[in-house]
């Protein structure tokens, strides 16, 4: 559940999900769940004259299974808290 | 005989933390960045980081390999799927290979 | 079901992406949480570099969860300014885990 929890500090922000056929949307992240799911608003293909595919969504829900990357504002994580939690956390062996 | 703590693969990678690391992952590509954190699937999460995709090109007639060519770009700050790791490596210096 | 995040599109008109690369559009009707998806008036459309895009009717469909990569709301208004016949785009790749 680790990385769930340092998803759901990130929701507002706009990431860029990059997945595992390429394709790469960029986005506000709205919601996560357990299984690293992801909902984003206001999405764009980070190549749009590549993907018109998805130049008419709203929203996107991507499954957590086909994310390769997600790139994060790096302004918005607190490294140190990261690793501290990272050390601290029960589940990491 | 004393007991010896046996490190187990996990507790190597903890080492690492706030380290610049090397990780190989599939379909040719190889970050290298600064370790901010991990959990039991190798999920991460990197700063800094060089990404390198190595490209094969292949003469398609003759079906052989005429060169290998390395794109690299650079992201501030990357979540990593666990599920794409082969192997984590410390790195000797910021940057290698 | 109301616990999941995609029980927020359920009735909506969707469009889907599956790992062959396939571009599905329809409407809601099910899910769970291994992502199996029921599609209403399901629309397969065929992506080409030379072509407009093709449709194809499919009616009723279920997808399997393990090869949805995306699902996305369609913004009904930008589909009707979308003139189908005038895009080029080479087909979405297959997924490569």
């Amino acid at each position: 559940m680790f990385f769930y929890s340092v998803f759901k500090t990130l929701v507002g922000k706009t990431v860029v999900v990059e997945l595992k056929n390429d394709l790469a949307i960029q986005g506000t992240l709205v919601s996560v769940d357990q299984y690293l799911n992801i909902k984003l608003d206001h999405v764009s293909a980070v190549d749009p004259a590549r993907y018109p595919h998805v130049a008419t969504l709203k929203n996107s829900f991507i499954r957590g299974s086909v994310v390769r990357y997600v790139h994060l504002p790096a302004s918005a994580i607190d490294t140190a808290l990261l690793q501290d939690a990272t050390r601290n956390e029960p589940g990491n062996r | 005989m004393a007991e010896s703590s046996v490190a187990r693969p996990f507790d190597l990678i903890k080492l690492n933390l706030d380290e610049m690391v090397q990780v190989k992952l599939r379909g040719n590509r190889e970050l290298v960045g600064k370790l901010h954190a991990y959990d039991q699937h190798m999920n991460m999460v990197l700063g800094n980081v060089t990404e390198s995709v190595t490209v094969i090109d292949v003469d398609l007639l003759n079906h052989q390999a005429t060169g290998a060519n390395v794109v690299k770009r650079n992201i501030e700050m990357l979540f990593v799927r666990g599920d794409g790791v082969i192997l984590v490596s410390p790195c000797a210096h910021p940057h290698d290979g | 079901m109301s616990s999941l995040i995609l029980s927020e599109m359920l009735n909506g008109l969707v469009q889907v992406i599956t790992n062959d690369g396939k571009v599905f559009t329809g409407r809601l009707r099910g899910i769970d949480q291994t992502t199996n998806l029921i599609l209403e008036n399901c629309h397969e459309r065929m992506f080409s570099a030379d072509e407009g895009v093709e449709e194809i009717r499919h009616g009723l469909y279920v997808i399997r969860g393990e090869n949805v990569v995306l699902v996305g709301e369609i913004d009904e208004a930008k589909e009707e300014q979308t003139d189908l016949a005038s895009v080029r785009a080479e087909p979405i790749m297959a997924l490569v885990h």
